[in-house]
């Protein structure tokens, strides 16, 4: 028996585990794989290979029902659904399916997943912009929350890193609000953009710059440029945008490193008392229901947030009652999201000979403009916000009021380009409350007897005023650009929607108030690192990706130095 | 640059040709498991065949109908391009309870009202006589006109020949003449 749990053992032993695919977990297993670490990845959902994409060449008169979801798939993704777009059978197999996926809500939060190799990394918006130096710095300034325990310097050199592995293409601003970084070239402005962002520069003094993404314009690492055929959400053959799949989980492979273990759910880190450190993590392999234990040196939970946090409160010991690393009662609470569904949009009278050839993958960015210095304070809210959105020509899908239009000159009039419109929308910062949290539902069990999560989450006065000015600054710019027809928005939603969730496991200084420390590593036990969206201390504005890609790589280099130095 | 043009004659050989582009550009050829995966990926979902949801008569008065909103000209019309078919299979699996009793009582209101106001059957009504009922019950005429809209730009026909094609534009021109593309939307 003792030989046989040996041999056992010896086989589940890794130097490196890490819990979860998407953005964080490969970027965690490219590094640990690359700096020599036997390393296991761990992912609950099914094995996805670049390629394996099914419905990334079809048209839609490919799908029944022309890509809309009938009502039969609608009962399974009754959550997924919320955002209006991810559950089309375009995209429906990259979402859980919320019968077997099932969570609660004290008040609504909405919480899109996709269990699968790759996760959520091929299902990205892609829009890749680095925080700056007042992000890092505003919650200590204001007396928010607590302070972060590193500065955009610390980060600086991590996002040069990761720009140039993923390759974001992008144009140089030089604005400290939007730190430069390293870009492939940029995507090209359409004619009413153009228009737009210049009368705007003119007459407020506001900056417009094409979208900072991860889609190729250049062949890049062995993945091919971008084909204009923005169907990115089904999986890119051409490996044209950034996704584990396409570039970190085919460079962790090729060294001969990795291991990935598809249909594993990671139910709780092992922990040992004596040691002061976690030993390992117990699977659940989602097909056999059998619980497997692997062990390793050095664990990154990179699961994303919401998961990641699960399995810590999942966690609990005589040493750690209350979940793994929550001697400072944090864990699970600080729940952030993006704000947005707010701003506006205008109808152009101009530029009607012109068009555009190829469907862009990516719109224009207004950099935050709010609170940057006594100047800019506004009075009635803290942080601020930046403006996502495009123009383009109406389609034959554009909404015709009159009834009595129909016949053999509306299906002309279908046929051909409608005005051109401009829209955008507001990604608007969120505090971080102690009180927005997610807990462990024992009442409700999942396929595998694990509790649930449940949310108590919610915007406040200071989300709420920041949107009124979101709406009219909207307003104005499209004034000052004029156009016509211009009809504010403001569809608020319920926080998760923007998919963007942070915070629950919060980086800090103080082990009594924050769950890990400047290197991503859980106070409590240093050889644990939680590298996703669970850490933020705060959220900026901009999207959140790159920042788990550079925050990542960074405490991977860590991790591996304090392995050398025998510290882990 | 990659600037051959796809023949629109043939989802295969665009797709192939297509993926033979993107190999050109990586200079490598793709591995021949994704070429397959992806061609293989092609078999076309079952189209809907005709009516399966909506019962014989209803089935007759929405065609008529959906070919008035959307004749044959020098273009197709909805019935060219299975509307019908189309519209059908919404009202049977894609619209909720509510949308289905809108539409099926929509239905039973033109071929009321055509018999009230022409004392014919819809169907059996000139182009006028129909064109007069359309649209007097607003809230279906406005579902229907949508359903018939997306079924008839979505179709296969329309995607490919009425509207301009190009599955794979291989670059971005951010402002080109409308007249380079025939002032046709693109092809979702």
């Amino acid at each position: 028996m003792a030989n046989l749990q040996g041999a056992g053992t010896r086989q589940n032993t890794f130097d490196a585990i890490v819990v979860g695919s998407g953005i964080s977990g490969g970027w965690a297993a490219k590094e640990l794989c690359e700096k020599g670490l036997k390393t296991l990845v761990l992912e609950r959902g099914r094995d996805v290979k670049h390629g394996d994409y099914p419905t990334a060449m079809k048209e839609s008169w490919e799908f029944a029902g022309r890509n809309k979801v009938n009502q039969a798939a609608l009962a399974r993704q009754q959550k997924q659904n919320r955002t209006g777009y991810t559950t089309h059978p375009a995209s429906a197999h990259w979402f859980v399916d919320d019968v077997d996926n099932p969570y609660s809500e004290d008040k609504r939060f909405d919480w899109m997943r996709g269990y699968h190799v790759g996760g959520r990394s091929l299902l990205w918006g892609r829009q890749s912009y680095r925080f700056n130096e007042l992000d890092f710095e505003a919650n200590l300034k204001e007396g928010v929350a607590v302070d972060w325990p590193i500065r955009y310097a610390d980060l600086a050199p991590w996002y040069d890193y990761a720009e140039r592995f993923a390759g974001i293409s992008g144009q140089k601003e030089g604005l400290a609000q939007l730190p430069d970084g390293q870009f492939l070239p940029p995507m090209e402005m359409n004619c009413l953009e153009l228009h737009v962002k210049r009368r705007m520069q003119e007459k407020l003094g506001r900056v417009m710059t094409i979208g900072r993404v991860a889609n190729l314009t250049v062949p890049h690492n062995g993945r091919g440029s971008c084909q204009y055929r923005n169907r990115c959400i089904r999986g890119c053959p051409y490996g044209a945008y950034f996704s584990s799949n396409a570039a970190t989980l085919p460079a962790a492979a090729a060294t001969g490193n990795l291991t990935l273990r598809p249909f594993s759910i990671v139910n709780q880190l092992l922990y040992d008392p004596a040691k002061g450190r976690a030993t390992g993590v117990r699977v659940i392999d989602t097909e056999t229901h059998e619980v497997i234990e692997f062990h390793a040196r050095v664990i990154f939970l990179c699961a994303s947030a919401v998961a990641s946090t699960f399995i810590l409160l999942n966690s609990s010991s005589t040493r750690f009652p209350n979940g793994f690393g929550n001697d400072s009662g944090e864990l699970g609470h600080n729940l952030m999201d993006h704000h947005f569904k707010v701003g506006a949009s205008g109808i152009s009278d101009d530029f009607n000979d012109r068009y555009y050839r190829g469907a862009r993958a990516n719109g224009i960015y207004i950099p935050r403009f709010r609170n940057l210095d006594a100047k800019t304070k506004q009075k009635d809210y803290l942080r601020g916000f930046g403006y996502q959105g495009s123009a383009s020509r109406t389609d034959w899908a554009r909404p015709v009021k009159e009834l009595s239009h129909f016949g053999a000159k509306f299906k002309a009039d279908l046929v051909a380009p409608g005005p051109w419109r401009f829209g955008f929308g507001a990604w608007g910062e969120c505090l971080p409350y102690h009180e927005n949290r997610m807990y462990l539902n024992h009442n409700l069990r999942d396929r595998w007897g694990q509790p649930t999560v449940t949310f108590d989450c919610e915007w406040k006065e200071n989300e709420l005023n920041m949107r009124k000015d979101m709406k009219a600054a909207a307003v104005e710019i499209l004034e000052a650009a004029g156009l016509k027809e211009i009809t504010p928005f403001d569809d608020v939603s319920a926080p998760g929607l923007c998919i963007h969730e942070m915070g629950t496991a919060r980086m800090g200084r103080d082990p009594k108030t924050s769950v890990l420390n400047a290197w991503n590593q859980v106070h409590a036990s240093p050889n644990v690192f939680v590298t996703d969206g669970a850490c933020m201390t705060s959220n900026s504005c901009v999207n959140p990706s790159l920042t788990y890609m550079a925050l990542t790589a960074r405490a991977c280099d860590h991790a591996v130095g304090e392995m050398k130095k025998l510290n882990l | 640059m990659p600037t051959a043009p796809v023949p629109a004659d043939s989802t295969l050989l665009s797709r192939r040709e297509a993926l033979a582009r993107a190999a050109l550009m990586l200079g490598a050829a793709l591995s021949p498991s994704i070429v397959a995966g992806v061609l293989r990926a092609q078999a076309p979902a079952a189209a809907p065949a005709g009516r399966r949801h909506l019962d014989a008569s209803q089935f007759q008065t929405v065609s008529a109908a959906v070919e008035r909103i959307l004749p044959r000209t020098e273009t197709p019309g909805a019935l060219d391009v299975g509307v019908p078919a189309f519209v059908d299979l919404m009202y049977g699996e894609f619209l909720t309870a509510d949308e289905r009793f809108l539409f099926a009582t929509g239905v039973k209101d033109i071929e009321a009202m055509a018999r009230e106001r022409h004392a014919r059957a819809f169907t059996a009504l000139d182009a006028a006589g129909q064109d007069d009922v359309l649209g007097r019950d607003k809230p279906f005429f406005a579902l229907l006109r949508e359903l018939a809209v997306t079924g008839y730009f979505t179709s296969e026909p329309v995607g490919r020949n009425v509207l301009h094609y190009d599955p794979v534009p291989g670059r971005w021109d951010a402002c080109i003449p409308l007249a380079d593309v025939g002032n046709r939307n693109w092809t979702r």
